[in-house]
């Protein structure tokens, strides 16, 4: 059994609990729902939104928006409605004017696509690894058994020429050896076939590199109309924010960062420091 | 290292089978050949507290419950605490590991990682708990 292991208890406190709630407050600033455009045209349910949203409005749109969502936790409820209506309404607007309803919808259409393609990548590297790792739990008996029996091998022979045998057990290991070199080439050829496989696995990259490229398209589309969108209908202030969080997945790049570290010994000299 | 290392009980936690395969297979060729698996976080809780485990390692962005939750669960519960845990994950922002060194996590690797660096961290991990 394991002894009682000490372990810092203090560290799990205040001090965590503080970072959670930075964390979890950044995470989850109210941010105006983006309205999806469901139908190219002007909706009844959106006009008598607006119309009942602008009925208690006195200040015109623009003005509106422009104080941004910092002053909502002064206003009373009736205003935060007005002015979400007005975003609302606003981000409609905008989305007809500029034609992006209509690009939006047909990059909306393409992200079924997209998706099926990410799971044949998810799908083909999964068979990828699993071929190469069978692979190798093939080969590898094979070459431990081998190893072991050419070093076995080997140290009998030493005896042998250190004049430590005696005729008989010369014999028996000539013939232990003959049998050794009869089956060993069996063994190697099978090893042979599993490198052959585990290079054949690789293929995978070919197709799914393609099926990228194809998914990248489509994001970089949707990413560009989105873009617009969002410099269209945002209030200055929101657009310099950036998302928080713990669970972002692998770094794709860590140039010009200083929140990330990209080696181990970083992470090691990270802990140090903190006396971790 | 433990003399015999056959006898420590790992549980290896991962969403992707195909790491909690090699995570498996290196510790095989440690000689930790007492490995169970479990696919989340909620998952491995509930093998842990069935009993038997000497060691955890575990990756942080999982469904149902992530990693750190899962730390911070075995912290919290008396019989489990005492538990090493070895976090293995892409997660590589700064208050990642901090946040996992507070909630405390006994280790931490950022992927890709190498085989050195897995046996190195099993090692201080092992020389500081004395098993």
């Amino acid at each position: 059994m394991v002894k009682p292991v000490r372990f810092d208890e203090s560290g799990d406190s205040e001090d965590l609990q503080a970072l959670f709630d930075s964390i979890a407050a950044g995470g989850i600033t109210p941010e105006p729902p983006p309205s999806a455009p469901d139908n190219a045209g002007d909706s009844d349910e959106l006009q008598a939104l607006f119309d009942s949203v602008a009925a208690h409005v006195e200040s015109p749109p623009g003005e509106t928006s422009e104080r941004g969502p910092a002053a909502i936790g002064h206003d009373g409820d009736g205003e935060v409605f007005n002015r979400l209506g007005h975003m609302a309404r606003q981000l409609h607007d905008s989305l007809r004017q500029l034609g992006y309803d209509k690009a939006l919808e047909e990059s909306a259409r393409q992200i079924p696509d997209a998706r099926q393609r990410l799971a044949y990548i998810v799908q083909m590297t999964e068979q990828a690894a699993s071929k190469v790792l069978n692979a190798v739990d093939i080969a590898k008996p094979l070459q431990d058994g081998l190893l072991g029996q050419s070093e076995a091998m080997a140290g009998r022979w030493e005896r042998m020429f250190a004049n430590q045998l005696s005729v008989d057990e010369f014999k028996v290991l000539a013939a232990d050896t003959r049998a050794f070199f009869q089956e060993a080439p069996g063994r190697l050829k099978e090893t042979n076939r599993q490198l052959t496989d585990i290079v054949m696995a690789q293929d995978f990259q070919d197709l799914t590199g393609q099926v990228i490229r194809k998914v990248v398209d489509i994001v970089e589309g949707f990413e560009t109309q989105l873009l617009q969108v969002l410099i269209e209908a945002l209030p200055a202030e929101r657009k310099a924010e950036v998302p928080a969080g713990l669970m972002n997945g692998p770094v794709i790049s860590a140039e010009g960062r200083l929140d990330v570290v990209s080696t181990q010994s970083q992470v090691d000299e990270l802990l140090e420091s903190l006396g971790f | 290292m433990p003399a015999d290392p056959s006898k420590i009980k790992f549980l290896v936690v991962d969403d992707f089978s195909t790491m909690r395969r090699i995570v498996r297979n290196l510790l095989k060729e440690l000689g930790f050949t007492n490995v169970d698996e479990a696919e989340d976080g909620a998952v491995a809780l509930q093998k842990l507290k069935a009993g038997g485990f000497d060691f955890v390692v575990t990756d942080w962005n999982m469904p149902n419950m992530d990693g750190l939750t899962l730390l911070q669960s075995v912290r919290a519960d008396p019989a489990l605490k005492h538990l090493p845990v070895l976090m293995i994950t892409a997660e590589a922002k700064k208050e990642n590991i901090i946040a996992a060194a507070q909630a405390g996590a006994s280790g931490y690797i950022v992927k890709p990682f190498t085989a050195a660096t897995l046996n190195e961290k099993l090692a201080k991990i092992f020389e500081k708990v004395g098993l």
